[in-house]
């Protein structure tokens, strides 16, 4: 049976749908505010007991012995893990390039301060955290290396030595005649850039409850964990246990944003209860550990990027160098995040032709991991800059010259040089928008006049597309596996006609759960606080993927319209054997299932569901008796990569445009934005509500990674930023109150025409804010090219360009 | 074994007396020998001000006090702001509405630190606001939500002192000036209004 899932709300079986598209109150505050939710921490399980980890204190050592004897004869100490126990169980880890990664904890050496080498599970942490004091390492220290350049030099401490390199893959990428788009240019601006490393910092730490039965081998592990499924695979291959032994229980968790990793300590509370006969092992990790050695850090990249430009101002070549500090042997996935600006390469313009030579680099640092966005906002604060700088040295306006180079709505979908087809756009609808909103006009009269008075201000205009609905074929690049992503979702109605809906991911933050009761309560034109929404375990639930990639909502909405097509088709079913007439007769309207314009011959959801489950005698021969239908929802058309990386991958491309004023104080470097809009292009926008938060919070992240945020390294790869006094997350202070416009361009491709927008904000904001850093500091003849443009960055930029300090720009190399 | 001390306190209005060792800190006493899990452990070095519950009336980091040092206090945690009927108080209503949380998480941190701002000032302005949410870290809204919900929250107490909002007044349940009996009938929030 061919599924139609509604492409637009006016498609769907209710004249006046209560709740798509409407300003809907989230259903999973109540619980939230009250302190009702279940997160990991809050779990207590019978005879469950607690895990400390001991953690490495150098980035390079030979482990020469670990003497655990004390530890183990403490009371209260039921179990202790080491390399030895991670060599008998586990295999490598499959999250890094090929030839990559270790086991954990750490085996014969470590590579990066922070990395597990002991673990203990005691009847408290408390207790489990003096066991600790009890283990005895004895480390032979070696040669550290920090700087992805030197990494790369002759003769350069090894990460892994077996390897004979620390260059982990170097790939050089062409699409089109980019070459000859360079050497015709009438123009050629290059710049060199360094984004230093930053991170996703959800408000509660990675945790973790497992039992690992010694008899049947059986793992059940409980957690904060963002994908279920996803997570459940990686430990069953790490343990090379069959798919199915593995059970994942996620729990409500505060916030991901990608960067909530936790497959290590998942490995190790596993691997200590079943050490302990079975027990649960709960680990909750600490701030300290999750900013040292968690899911915490991405993006620690170093650009050289070049921008092609003919006589007329358009874009004919954008060429980019990008050497990706990867940490230590490249586990937790953080080799894709240089993959995904593949995605959307050229950003919403017209640019033919486009390179990138990608190096991926092992240093003795923390493992880089996926985060909000994953990859491409570094990457558009690079190709916005380039922008900015080739608009001013042409004399353009900024937002003009972005005008000119926009790929036209006739022209979607749009397959861009590197491969990915974009959906559908209004670029200069979205443009129009936000600068009617931001009065652009007068705020470069402010500009202007404050200059004159002797102020460093300055207007950023930045744009930039979000790829939507993640894929694996865009990390095919990097070695992973080119599948589509599913998602499943189950509608049921019991005897008495309530609706529940069965999923397989937990609360996030995202409003996905009233999402699901959105949809289902105006498809069968319920009341919203009447639909049930339940998650299963992994072994129980449709299958499921859950957020990651702009993707949850788009894939959500259309597996449980999918599920809502099914199972109102079995009740037309069942309705046109009781009426004694043929389904095509029956429709459904306002929750009710009839003939058309016939009152008598209609019937409720209740009574059709209490029919089919109490007489199902009287059903059509064969047929099902079960209301309740599953649909499995994968995006349509994706397409394998080819030699080049070209693939059909991320199925929506949402669009956007920032307009910042920031005034920069030049005796202390310290920006204040004075002006925040915005206009965004999301397609349909299933709960305003949601879009809108979650591009405030983008917003937030985006100004922390563009100002404040950074995770700092020593030359022997100590961190430096090990608590939230050195790692500065924005309060309320540092960000602005945002205006902002929505154009609604709805997908072509996707249930009811929404986009992926959950991390809209977050590909935009660095750059809108470095634009307008820049523009500020352009008076003075200075590029700020280095993220965070902290006070001492600028500062000294400031301060160089007026001839009274001794330091100017930073360069590349720098870490600090 | 490092050996207990006994205290006292009443949390929520139920008085408990019981043996902690003395290194416990507030938080992982309240969460874990009293069950009360409301109340969110985010950085565990009083930064991110997840753990704020209230002792005597003023907002506190629950991580970076021990258990002993709350010895003869009253402490108030997120699962005392709702009504006896499980309503919720109206500065949680006015988080719901203004969408002033995503995950949630931090959300208790937040509500406690309002309620005492509240307390304290039933029309506080912009500089107070800003200095009470700006000791709270929050990685999902952008803070957005979570300012239009103090607005919100200040509009709908209009001037009642956040504890007075459930049962005060209520002919019924006169308050109890002494909740000395341990497991004694919760007491209403009045001590600190």
């Amino acid at each position: 049976m061919t599924v139609e899932i509604p492409k637009s709300i006016d498609q769907l079986p209710n004249p006046e749908p209560r709740y798509i598209g409407k300003r809907v109150t989230r259903r999973e505050d109540a619980a939230l505010l009250t302190g009702r939710v279940e997160f990991i921490d809050d779990v207590v399980l019978p005879r469950m007991l607690h895990a400390a980890i001991l953690r490495s204190p150098f980035a390079h050592a030979r482990i020469r012995s670990i003497d655990t004897r004390e530890a183990e004869a403490m009371p209260g100490v039921e179990a202790v893990v080491t390399g030895a126990d991670a060599l008998r169980w586990q295999r490598v880890s499959g999250s890094s390039p090929d030839g990559w990664g270790g086991r954990c904890p750490a085996v014969d050496k470590v590579t990066f301060v922070g990395e597990p080498v002991a673990a203990v599970a005691a009847t408290s942490r408390y207790l489990a955290e003096d066991a600790l004091e009890r283990i005895e390492v004895d480390y032979e220290p070696l040669e550290p290396v920090v700087d992805p350049f030197a990494a790369m030099e002759e003769g350069s401490p090894l990460v892994m030595e077996a390897n004979g390199t620390n260059v982990m893959m170097h790939r050089v990428f062409t699409w089109g005649e980019v070459d000859e788009a360079f050497e015709s240019a009438a123009h050629v601006f290059t710049e060199r850039f360094r984004w230093n490393r930053v991170g996703a910092n959800p408000m509660e730490t990675f945790g973790t409850v497992c039992e690992w039965d010694p008899v049947t081998l059986e793992l059940t592990v409980r957690g904060a964990i963002q994908s279920a499924s996803f997570m459940g695979l990686g430990r069953a291959a790490t343990f090379g246990l069959p798919t199915n032994l593995v059970n994942v229980k996620a729990n409500a968790h505060g916030g991901s944003f990608g960067g909530k990793g936790g497959g290590r300590g998942i490995d190790i509370a596993a691997m200590l209860s079943r050490k302990a006969g079975g027990r649960p092992v709960k680990w909750i990790e600490d701030r300290v550990e999750y900013l040292t050695s968690g899911g915490s850090q991405a993006w620690d990249r170093h650009y050289e990027a070049e921008l092609a430009v003919d006589a007329d101002g358009r874009m004919t070549g954008f060429r980019v160098k990008l050497v990706d500090d990867l940490g230590a042997n490249g586990e937790g996935y953080g080799s894709i995040s240089a993959a995904k600006p593949l995605t959307a390469f050229t950003g919403p313009y017209t640019i033919p032709a486009a390179g990138y030579d990608l190096a991926l680099v092992a240093t003795n640092k923390l493992p880089s991991g996926p985060y909000r966005g994953m990859g491409p906002p570094p990457h558009f604060m690079v190709l916005e800059q380039l922008v900015d700088i080739a608009a001013r040295a042409l004399g353009v306006d900024p937002a003009e010259f972005r005008r000119r180079n926009f790929i036209p709505p006739e022209a979607f979908p749009y397959t861009i040089p590197s491969g990915n087809e974009y959906d559908s756009g209004s670029y200069e609808e979205v443009l129009d928008a936000a600068l009617a909103l931001a009065g652009y006009d007068d705020l470069l009269r402010w500009r202007d006049a404050a200059r004159a008075d002797g102020r460093v201000v300055g207007v950023g205009v930045a744009t930039a597309v979000e790829p939507g609905v993640f894929d694996w074929n865009a990390y095919a690049t990097v070695g992973l596996p080119q599948t589509g992503v599913p998602e499943g979702a189950t509608v049921s109605f019991d005897i008495r006609g309530s609706a529940t809906v069965r999923v397989g991911f937990a609360m996030e933050g995202q409003g996905q759960y009233t999402l699901v009761s959105q949809v289902v309560a105006d498809y069968f034109s319920l009341d919203i606080d009447s639909v049930r929404v339940i998650q299963l375990d992994t072994l129980a639930a449709p299958p499921s993927f859950g957020p990651g990639g702009s993707r949850l909502g788009v894939a959500i909405t259309g597996a449980v319209l999918g599920a809502c097509e099914r199972l109102a088709e079995k009740m037309r079913t069942v309705v046109a054997g009781l009426m004694q007439t043929t389904p095509e007769t029956i429709q459904l309207s306002e929750g009710q299932f009839g003939i058309p314009g016939v009152p008598e011959a209609q019937m409720s959801l209740a009574q059709v569901a209490g029919t089919m489950l109490a007489r199902s005698d009287l059903l059509p021969p064969g047929m099902d008796p079960l209301p309740e239908a599953t649909y499995v929802w994968t995006a349509p058309d994706r397409t394998p990569a080819d030699e080049m990386g070209r693939a059909k991958s991320y199925l929506t491309a949402a669009q956007a445009v920032h307009v910042v004023a920031v005034e920069i104080d030049p005796d202390t470097g310290q920006v204040e934005i004075v002006k925040y809009a915005l206009a965004d292009d999301c397609g349909t926008r299933l709960n305003p509500v949601v879009v809108e938060g979650q591009t405030d919070g983008g917003i937030a992240q985006g100004i922390g990674a563009a100002l404040y945020e950074q995770y700092v390294y020593d030359d022997e790869g100590q961190p430096l930023t090990a608590s939230f006094m050195d790692y500065l997350i924005p309060t309320i202070a540092e960000v602005p109150r945002s205006e902002k416009a929505a154009v609604v361009t709805p997908s072509p491709f996707t249930a009811l025409g929404a986009k992926g927008c959950g991390e809209g904000a977050i590909h935009t904001t660095p750059a809108a804010v470095m634009c307008a850093v820049n523009d500020a500091l352009a008076p003075l003849g200075v590029r700020a090219r280095e993220t965070p443009a902290t006070p001492e960055r600028l500062w000294r930029l400031i301060s160089g360009a007026r001839g009274n300090a001794a330091e100017s720009e930073p360069n590349r190399r720098e870490q600090q | 074994m490092i050996g207990e001390r006994r205290i006292r306190v009443s949390v929520n209005g139920t008085v408990y007396e019981v043996g902690v060792e003395p290194r416990t800190t507030l938080v992982d006493f309240i969460r874990g020998d009293l069950g009360l899990t409301g109340t969110h452990v985010g950085c565990e070095h009083g930064v991110c001000g997840a753990c704020t519950v209230l002792v005597d009336g003023l907002a506190v980091r629950s991580c970076l006090m021990l258990a002993v040092q709350a010895d003869g206090s009253e402490i108030t945690t997120v699962e005392g702001l709702e009504g006896p009927e499980g309503e919720l108080h109206p500065i949680q209503e006015a988080f719901r509405e203004e969408h002033g949380l995503q995950c949630g998480f931090c959300t208790p941190g937040f509500l406690m630190a309002t309620y005492e701002m509240l307390t304290d000032d039933p029309k506080p302005d912009e500089d107070e606001i800003m200095e009470v949410l700006g000791g709270q870290l929050c990685r999902c809204t952008g803070y957005q939500g979570i300012r239009r919900a103090v607005d919100s929250a200040i509009d709908k107490l209009g001037g009642t002192p956040p504890a007075d909002v459930f049962g005060a007044g209520d002919p019924g349940e006169p308050d109890d000036p002494d909740a000395d009996a341990v497991g004694a009938a919760p007491t209403g929030e009045g001590s600190h209004g």
